[in-house]
């Protein structure tokens, strides 16, 4: 699988143009423009351990929905059936979502292509159908009456969407610094190797499957992050967030933005967000839009918008 | 002696591919295998890298029992190789793919918190090797955008970076135009220095200029062992190989 190129200048460059823009729009924005931003970031996040996988490791999965469900769930009972305050319980939910993939990842990660694609395509399907159907998890309702995090006591009204929408982009920032280290580190350098020539790496003596099974943990720890600040967002969880189509469209999203420099899986996210919002609210046929958008940049723009800024760049110098 | 192999036995369904085969290899020593098309050299090779198992016979590496070793453990171990077909990482530079292979001579290929490119005894080395291995001027090259021969130089360069004990180098010749032939001649010449080396070859020339000692494969069998001088007047070899 193709990644774009390793440049960790461009990278934080977007990075900031990107966040200015979500401060700017956070601050003078109205309500819904607020819980807009709030819900783009926790794509983001969903969208970043995506990239991570597939461009370190070469892991397309299409079973990623059931970790933001794990998290979304994991939250849920968490905080309403033990009283577990929302921020611990969306650390919980990191660990159980890591622990999770790392014993999925563990049976998984010595595939490749499309039979990677087709186990954990059935694997979130596994899930979706069994929440849908487990009274323990509120079958097809769903769960309501998920709280936010309660800053009051050092005066922060989380319940205020302009104070959320920070909260999330906090965590988006820590989680992209945390996959930038990972990423420029050996252990990431390794995961890129893997995905261009696996072969290699164990004839040089790498930990292959280790290396790899780490990934996908951390991967699906940081999906069930998103899930757990998508329900805190909305107050409700329902089987529909598992569906293998949410993986799909994150695909999409990583894509759009440029596979492999996370970055370009924030912008993905934002871009296809806003189109998706913006074009139904105009036509009816909205998804064939997105459908054609997407044909053309997988035939002609195979870097997504990262190759584009990255030719800008390149002419601007 | 550093590597030992005893009645190896490979069989693809009813085609008998090693029929026991014994090879010895001494430390710092280059030997040659060498043998027709279809002899068996590369299922060896692959034998020897963990690549392939063998359905009988043992493989002692150090003193060390490696028959049921896979090729990551092989390769932690010592035993590096160079693939017939370039196998780098396409996208990464030299540096990198240098530093790279170097994160498992030093151990820290599961480190996440340091940079690469940080690390200065890592790119040090990787500096050095690039420089042993004549692509000093190519270091912020990707290796997908080398010449044919200079990632044939490339490939061994990751090979060496691991810190090997053993090279285990599969054509490491094959396609190069004379002069580049010529070039990574003289590279082996200087790696042979300071490592065990077992060369595939199926070019003579470049088995005589660079092996101590040569076995001879024919259909899966060894049938000959020496040095050059040995092979070139062994009437069987001259029979069986060179067709004399």
């Amino acid at each position: 699988m193709r990644a774009v190129n390793y440049n960790p200048k461009l990278r934080l460059q977007l990075l900031l143009i990107l966040l200015s823009i979500s401060i700017i729009a956070n601050i003078f924005g109205s309500y819904f423009t607020r819980f807009f931003i709030a819900e783009i970031t926790i794509l983001s996040i969903f969208a970043i351990s995506l990239d991570f996988i597939a461009s370190r490791g070469g892991m397309v999965s299409l079973g990623h929905a059931m970790f933001l469900g794990i998290g979304a769930y994991s939250t849920a009972i968490l905080s309403i059936n033990y009283g577990i305050s929302p921020l611990s319980s969306t650390l919980s939910t990191f660990i159980i979502g890591a622990i999770i993939g790392l014993i999925i990842g563990y049976f998984i990660v010595f595939l490749d292509g499309i039979f990677f694609i087709m186990v954990t395509l059935a694997l979130g399907e596994m899930f979706n159908a069994w929440v849908f159907t487990s009274d323990f998890l509120g079958g097809s309702d769903g769960i309501s009456g998920i709280i936010r995090p309660d800053f009051s006591q050092i005066g922060i009204d989380m319940n205020n969407p302009l104070t959320f929408s920070f909260y999330v982009i906090l965590w988006l920032l820590g989680i992209y610094f945390l996959l930038t280290k990972i990423t420029d580190a050996p252990l990431g350098r390794n995961l890129d190797a893997i995905r261009q020539n696996s072969h290699r790496i164990s004839a040089i003596g790498g930990y292959t499957k280790a290396y790899k099974a780490i990934a996908f943990s951390l991967s699906a720890g940081i999906a069930s992050i998103a899930g757990s600040l998508y329900v805190q967002l909305n107050g409700f969880i329902s089987p529909e967030l598992t569906h293998w189509t949410v993986s799909g469209e994150g695909l999409i999203m990583i894509i759009v933005g440029g596979i492999g420099s996370i970055s370009g899986a924030i912008l993905g996210a934002t871009v296809v967000h806003i189109i998706q919002h913006e074009l139904s609210n105009i036509i009816n046929w909205w998804m064939l839009v997105i459908g054609f958008g997407f044909i053309f940049i997988v035939l002609f723009m195979q870097d997504g918008l990262w190759g584009l800024l990255e030719r800008i760049q390149k002419k601007l110098k | 002696m550093l590597l030992s192999l005893n009645n190896i036995n490979k069989s693809f369904g009813a085609i008998k591919v090693l029929n026991n085969v014994n090879i010895i290899s001494e430390r710092k020593e280059c030997i040659g295998i060498i043998g027709p098309n279809g002899a068996g050299k590369s299922t060896l090779f692959k034998v020897i890298s963990g690549n392939l198992k063998q359905d009988t016979g043992d493989i002692f590496f150090n003193n060390t029992n490696i028959t049921n070793f896979n090729t990551e453990k092989r390769a932690r171990l010592g035993i590096s190789q160079s693939f017939q077909k370039n196998s780098l990482f396409p996208e990464m530079t030299v540096k990198e793919s240098l530093a790279l292979a170097l994160t498992h001579k030093y151990n820290v290929s599961f480190n996440i918190f340091n940079s690469l490119v940080n690390n200065k005894n890592i790119n040090t080395d990787a500096i050095n090797i690039a420089k042993d291995i004549g692509l000093s001027d190519y270091l912020e090259t990707k290796s997908d955008n080398l010449a044919y021969g200079l990632q044939r130089q490339l490939e061994l360069g990751i090979a060496i970076a691991c810190n090997p004990t053993l090279l285990l180098l599969d054509e490491p010749t094959a396609g190069m135009s004379p002069l580049e032939t010529k070039e990574i001649i003289k590279l082996i010449k200087k790696l042979s220095i300071n490592y065990s080396i077992i060369l595939v070859e199926h070019d003579m020339e470049v088995i005589y200029e660079l092996a101590k000692r040569i076995y001879v494969l024919d259909r899966g069998s060894l049938i000959f062992e020496g040095d050059q001088k040995s092979v070139k007047n062994s009437e069987l070899v001259q029979q069986k190989y060179l067709g004399i």
